[in-house]
């Protein structure tokens, strides 16, 4: 099998973040390309939200201007994510590639596997999800990690790492944040709703969510998490990860995306 | 092994087509509602707006993920599946007949001639599964 593709961890500015991935999607999807893996963070705090969701309804616009959140709307389903300290992966392939199944949920359970692997060499004793509900259908919360639903990472019962995907054109997109830390008050004040008491809604997500931090000590860098990660991948598929960049077409493709799809969170598909 | 009807074309991209005359009814296969799993909600074009072939025309949200609706024709939409508004479980259930979700007024005929019949599209599905 040819070699795979691991585009580094670096952070990046939020928009820029959406418009990489995507764009190494569309290639992907266009001309085959390797499938790729990326880690990357975010160069200031942002809430990333659903290809579906209600950015009116569902995000506190003013609360994220106030705050310094800029919102981005994700390529990907899904809910709100509120990214700070996390870690965020991508993996985009052609959906015949024989290690994914056809199906979008048995293909997110085995990157979700993967991701599992790589906290456990880490230390952290981590499950999938074996029930939950789906998101958009039972929650009426705005926030990915209110509640976990099927083949998400769990740690003792509480969620550590949200994830969503996107197919078009005989390729997938699958993007996830792996939360270093986690902030509910944060991901409170951005997200809807806010009818019931924010004291309930943080006190809800303080037992729901969990984070890398609250098992961890802070001498396990970003930097160890990703070799964690990295190492679970290459194991878990029996594939070779060779670092590289994005071509040419990606950048033009990244740059174009920025100007004309990732500065309006007005866009359609 | 799944039944695609004989009185449907198809795309590529896992979409089939039911004409009559110059009207083309438009839904997703079996095939495609499966590997989506249980469909959530769908984003469709407005009545009268263009849909371009290769393009997407909509977006379909399913169970942690979602799938662009590429179309396998260019025309105007003259019909959408309001149905759907009030059960997309249809959509799982019946992609063939009633979870259809667009009507087009094909603008050039020969877009047809680049479509599959039940037979092609069953061999192209099995190429798919072979192609890495």
């Amino acid at each position: 099998m040819a070699a795979w593709r691991l585009v580094p961890f670096h952070r990046y500015p939020p928009r820029e973040n959406m418009a990489i991935d995507e764009a190494i999607f569309r290639e992907v999807q266009r001309s085959g390309g390797p499938p790729t893996i990326r880690l990357y963070g975010w160069l200031s705090p942002a809430v990333s939200i659903g290809h579906f969701q209600h950015v009116d309804r569902e995000i506190d616009l003013p609360a994220c201007r106030k705050g310094g959140v800029t919102v981005v709307r994700r390529p990907t389903g899904g809910k709100a994510v509120y990214h700070d300290d996390d870690l965020t992966y991508a993996v985009i392939a052609r959906e015949n590639t024989s290690i994914f199944p056809p199906t979008i949920l048995e293909t997110y359970q085995v990157i979700s596997q993967c991701l599992v692997q790589g906290l456990h060499k880490l230390g952290l004793e981590a499950i999938l999800s074996a029930e939950g509900r789906m998101p958009g259908k039972d929650s009426l919360d705005a926030s990915c990690f209110f509640v976990p639903s099927l083949h998400e990472l769990l740690v003792k019962g509480r969620k550590i790492c949200g994830s969503a995907q996107m197919r078009s054109r005989g390729a997938f997109l699958q993007q996830g944040s792996l939360l270093m830390s986690f902030n509910p008050e944060k991901t409170c004040d951005v997200t809807m709703p806010h009818g019931e008491p924010r004291a309930r809604r943080v006190q809800a997500l303080r037992e729901k969510v969990t984070s890398l931090y609250e098992h961890l000590p802070r001498s396990v860098t970003g930097e160890d998490v990703c070799k964690s990660i990295i190492g679970a991948f290459q194991d878990g598929w029996g594939v070779s990860l060779a670092e590289g960049s994005l071509t040419p077409g990606e950048e033009a493709l990244k740059d174009h995306l920025l100007e004309t799809r990732y500065g309006d969170l007005a866009w359609e598909s | 092994m799944k039944v695609f009807p004989d009185d449907l074309l198809y795309s590529r991209e896992h979409v089939w087509v039911r004409v009559e005359g110059d009207l083309a009814t438009i839904g997703i296969t079996d095939l495609a509602q499966e590997k989506l799993g249980e469909v959530h909600s769908v984003e469709l074009p407005e009545i009268d707006t263009e849909v371009e072939r290769d393009e997407p025309f909509g977006a379909i949200e399913a169970a942690k993920g979602m799938v662009e609706l590429i179309s396998p024709l260019t025309g105007n939409v003259i019909n959408v599946n309001e149905d759907l508004i009030d059960d997309i479980g249809i959509v799982n259930s019946d992609p063939h007949d009633t979870g259809w979700m667009i009507v087009v007024e094909i603008n050039d005929l020969d877009e047809l001639d680049d479509l599959l019949d039940s037979r092609g599209y069953h061999d192209f599905i099995l190429q798919e599964v072979e192609g890495e």
